[in-house]
Parts: C-alpha cells; structure tokens; sequence
C-alpha cells in the first residue's frame, strides 16, 4: 500500500532522453523553465509547447506519467488562476461585484500563470522521469563542483542526498512491513482521538527507528570496512562523460535558448 | 508391503473431536494480486489462484523465491485486498462492508518472515500480551494467555522479563510466534518460521509447531524453502509458481513429479533422488517414500525380499 508513492518516479524506457547525461538534463530542464518565463504570447507559448512535446515523445513515457505530477498542484493551480482573475486590476473592465473584478488584463495574467506552472511540472517531471534519483545527484555534485573552492562540501553534500534518496524507498517498504505484522496482531492505526492515535503509532515507531539505525550503522561499517573517505581525488566507478548526444543535445539547447531571447526581444 | 498402500492415504480432513471448529475454513476464489498498479513496476504475483483451506489440516506452502508465496498468504487474513476474486472465512466475503476484519485477524493469526519486525515492548512477556490486549482481554487474562504461548514455543521463563531486543534470532522468533499464538488463533500462518536458525532450533520450532497442530487442533500453514521439512510434516503440499499454484497434493505425489519440480527452482527430498537411483538400478525399493526412516525400511525390505546379502 505505502510503495504505491514513489519518490524519484523514474520510468524506465532506454529512449534518447534516458540516455543523456543528467547534467545536460539538468542544465534542458533549467534553459526551459527559463524560456517559459521569458515568452509573453501565443507565439511564443507554440514555441515551448512544441519543444515540451517533442521532448514527451523522445522520451517514450506514457503521457499518463507525464500528466500524473500535474494532480499535485491542481489546487495550487485553481487559486492562482482564481486570484489573479478577480484581483487584477484593469482598463477593461468585463464583469464587477463589490470588490471583485474580472478584467481582461486579469484573464491573459492568469491564462500565463496557469500555462507556466504547468510548464514548469511537466518539464521537471520529465527530467524525474528519465533520471535516476543517483544520476541526478552525480550530475548535481558536477555541476556545483566548483563550489569546492568557496569550501563548501559538495561531495559529502551529494553523498548525503543519495543515500537518503536510496533510503526512503527502503524505510517505505519497512513501515509497510511493520504496520502489517502489527495489524496482524490485532493493532489498529485509525481508530480513536489524536492522543489515542499518537499511542497506537509505539508499537511502529520503536521498530522502525530500530531498523533504521541498525541500517545505518551497518551502511556506516560497510563503508569504513571498504576504506571510503570522500573529498579530494575520490574517482568515481561510472564518471559522468559528455557524449555526442550530449553535444547535439546542447547545440538544440543553445538555439532554443537563442529563439526564446530573440521573443522576447521581439515582445512576442 | 505396508508401504506400498500408505502412498494413497487422503489428504487428512481435520482431527476428530474438533469437528465443531470446521468453522474456520478459508477459501480463495479466483484471486489475483497485483504489486504498484498502474505505474511501470506493475508485478502480478498471483494470477487467478483457487484454493480452500478446510479447518485441522497441516499445509505446506512451497515455490521459488518471488512465486507469490508471502503475497498469498497475507490475504488469508485480509492484510492486503485481492486486485481480483474473493476470500471467504467460513463462507462469507471478508471484504464485504460489515465484516469484522480484526476479529478475523484474531482468528486467523499470520507471523511474518521476519520477526524482528514486530517487537517493539520493554519486555518479552509485555510484548506477547499485545495481541491478546488488542482483543480486549485485560492485562492479567494477556499475560495467562501470553505465558502459555511463550511455554508452548519453548521459551524459557526466565527470559519473559528480557528485553526483546537482548534475545538471539531464535529467540525473537519464538517470542513472534508466541505473540501470535497468545490470540488463539483457528488458524496459525507462519512464513518461513526457520529461516536463518540452526538446524537444531529449526527442529525444535517445527516440532512444537507439530504439536501445537496435534494439541489444539488448529489449521496451521507453514511456508518454506525445505522439502524436507515439508515431507516430514506437511499433509498437504501447495506448489506456487510464478504467481500459479503449480501443484496441490498430498506431498509424496507431489515429490513423485520431482522432474518436474526442478525447472521452478525446487526439488524433492534428497531421499527420493537415492530411491528413484536405486530403482534404477534394479533394487524394488519404493520410490515414493519421503522421509528417511520409510527409506530405511522399504531399502531394508527390499534387499530381504531380494535375499541379497545384508
Ligand atoms: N511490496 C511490494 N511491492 C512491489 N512488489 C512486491 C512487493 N512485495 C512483493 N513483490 C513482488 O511480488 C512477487 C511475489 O513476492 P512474494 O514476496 O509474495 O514472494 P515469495 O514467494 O514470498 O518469495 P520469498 O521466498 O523470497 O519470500 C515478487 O515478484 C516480488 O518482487
Ligand atoms: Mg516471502
């Protein structure tokens, strides 16, 4: 039952998109965001509707996928459509109710807003979906590696996301596992008032935090017993490598990116 | 010759003297179970699985690992709802609306694969008694029932104050099973209760598992990687594979199809790969035994019978 979130909801296909660098990913996913704001009008929004579609069908992912990180920020969505139609102020004025106005200015703000955050989600769902939680990391560690010489700990950083990445799974299945054996014995997590409700969770916490330092200690012995110490000259076993898709993957980027700039110059 | 007409005995159907308790049948219908619908991991671990479990018998649950067995099992007391089909308790859906699920899981008591899962208690003896303690019974009735179930699993008394977390894997296990136990269940569902101990507390937790099916007359279904274990205990033998119930029989028919057995990742008893060499090798033994003092015999009968030299 608790599986059925899944964090990181990466889909696997092997399509192009998959097999790109996560940097090159990354670096996509911030370039579209980027010109989703940049673009003011229909034209431009044809642009980046196309880009985002061709992008959907690279990736090979069912549309259903694509779609289901958009249930997430309904609501979100509803309000900010709603707010900013009834609060804008404006010239043309289309209906009235004591402080409440619907203007034409309100409508194409909230028409913009609401096509942007969609955007934005399908986007960087997009980058989730075709990137392991771990490649997007190793491409993270990369692309702030320079960071390194301001003494930030970039590696120990990514380390610690990763391996709280590839725990949550695993806590998931546990609690699943736990709730289950205690139900087994006649327990029960729904019944009675909160403080009722905070008792009945003893009999799945105390396991659960058990387990979870018991894994992370035997993670910690694991590690030391193989000598691991991060930082400086660490190599990695799969380096991330720019590859010729890469490049053309760029060399897209950088036109699309060029004809974003060039809308919004034009005030398109 | 007494062995020959043993190998047709019938899948027992309860003990005499418990006939009343024939209310506590479970029956699967048709039930299928998919892992993570609808998403990319989609797992069907059953697939279309029949089957009825009537009160008093003793059994075996075998298969590969990931045939479905775990899944299987926690339907039998409503932790996880069917995708597909139904699951009766003594005829009736208990899925339906008005059906007192936790009731049942008190009736059909299931221990997990690994018991340090469900410790949690300051004590051993605090830790058995929360089943009971869920049922409603009050702190003294749990801790009569709890200290019979601990004794019953072979638990020394002078380890009920311990805490559970200072016990060997052994220990935790029988104190799980206790903990199931002290509900009273009908039925008793244990998943692979000797996984990971030595063969010495293996026997003794199988045997007392035995004797709890001899003395209180409850249904017990025991899953397990060992077909020795199952030969040896079991009256009835369920095959899984692949989400399928592969075989359903008394466990010496099912040894008899061991060519069959080994493409799912199984195998029969070590003892019925000797018998069926020895057969072939000319020596009237019966193939079919399963345990190692019926080899015994039927080997010793059949060298008297050839009147080869012992
Ligand atoms: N919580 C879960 N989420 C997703 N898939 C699962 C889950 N639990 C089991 N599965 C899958 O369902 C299938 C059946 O698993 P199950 O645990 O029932 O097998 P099993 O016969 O008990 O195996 P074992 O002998 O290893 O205990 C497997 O393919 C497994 O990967
Ligand atoms: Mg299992």
């Amino acid at each position: 039952m608790i599986r059925d979130i899944t964090l990181g909801q990466y889909y696997p296909s092997g399509s192009v998109l998959h097999r790109l660098d996560p940097r090159t990913k990354f670096i996509g996913t911030l370039i579209f965001i980027v010109s989703v704001f940049l673009f003011r009008r229909v034209p431009g929004y044809a642009v980046a509707t196309l880009f985002l579609g061709a992008m959907i069908v690279i990736s090979r992912v069912p549309v259903k996928f694509i779609f289901k990180g958009l249930k997430a920020i309904f609501v979100i969505l509803l309000f900010t459509a709603a707010f900013n139609i009834l609060l804008t102020p404006g010239e043309t004025v289309l209906w009235k109710w004591k402080f409440l106005t619907v203007t034409k200015e309100g409508l194409v703000l909230a028409a913009r807003m609401a096509v942007r955050l969609v955007y934005l989600v399908i986007g960087s769902s997009l980058m989730t979906l075709t990137t392991t939680p771990n490649q997007l990391t190793d491409g993270l560690e990369r692309l702030l590696r320079p960071l390194n010489r301001i003494h930030v700990p970039v590696h120990e950083i990514s380390m610690m996301m990763s391996i709280a990445l590839r725990f949550i799974p695993i806590l998931l299945e546990e609690t699943d596992k736990i709730m289950k054996a205690q139900i087994a014995r006649g327990a029960d997590f729904e019944k009675g008032n909160i403080i009722q409700k905070a008792k009945n969770m003893v009999p799945l916490l105390v396991p659960l935090f058990i387990s979870a330092f018991r894994r992370a200690n035997d993670l910690a012995m694991a590690m030391e017993a193989r000598c691991y110490h991060g930082g400086d000259h660490r190599t990695q076993m799969k380096p991330l490598k720019y590859s010729r898709l890469d490049v053309i993957a760029y060399v897209i980027l950088a036109a699309y990116l060029a004809v974003a700039i060039l809308f919004r110059v034009l005030g398109l | 010759m007494s062995i020959m007409k043993e190998t047709k005995e019938p899948v027992p159907a309860g003990k005499p003297g418990v006939e009343e308790a024939s209310a506590g049948t479970l029956e699967l219908k048709d039930v299928s179970y998919v892992y993570s619908e609808g998403t990319a991991y989609e797992i069907r671990a059953l697939d279309h699985i029949s089957l009825t479990m009537p009160s008093g018998q003793f059994i075996g649950i075998i298969g590969h690992t990931g045939s479905g067995k775990s899944t299987l099992i926690q339907h039998l007391n409503a932790l996880i709802r069917p995708t597909e089909g139904q699951v009766l308790y003594n005829g009736q859906d208990i899925w339906a609306d008005d059906f007192d699920r936790k009731e049942l899981r008190g009736q059909v008591g299931l221990v997990f694969q690994y018991p340090e899962h469900q410790l949690f208690e300051n004590d051993v003896l605090s830790d058995v008694c929360f089943g009971p303690m869920n049922q409603g019974l009050s702190r003294e009735e749990a801790e009569e029932q709890a200290k019979k179930a601990l004794l019953q699993v072979g638990f020394k008394e002078k380890n009920f104050k311990k805490s559970p977390f200072e016990l060997s894997g052994g220990q935790k296990k029988r104190v799980a099973i206790a903990g199931v136990l002290a509900m009273n269940p009908r039925v008793l569902v244990l998943d692979e209760p000797t996984a990971g101990l030595d063969p010495k507390g293996r026997d003794e937790i199988l045997d007392q598992i035995a004797g709890l099916h001899e003395e209180r007359g409850i249904t017990i279904v025991l899953v397990s990687h060992s077909m020795e274990d199952m030969a040896r205990y079991a009256s009835r033998l369920i095959v899984m594979d692949h989400g399928k119930v592969a075989f359903d029989d008394v466990p010496k028919e099912v040894f008899s199809h061991y060519k069959e057995l080994e493409p799912m990742g199984l195998a029969a008893p070590q003892i019925t790969y000797i018998m069926q060499t020895l057969k072939e090798r000319g020596l009237p033994v019966d193939e079919r035994v399963t345990t190692l003092p019926e080899a015994r015999d039927s080997i010793l009968a059949a060298l008297r019978t050839r009147g080869g030299a012992l």
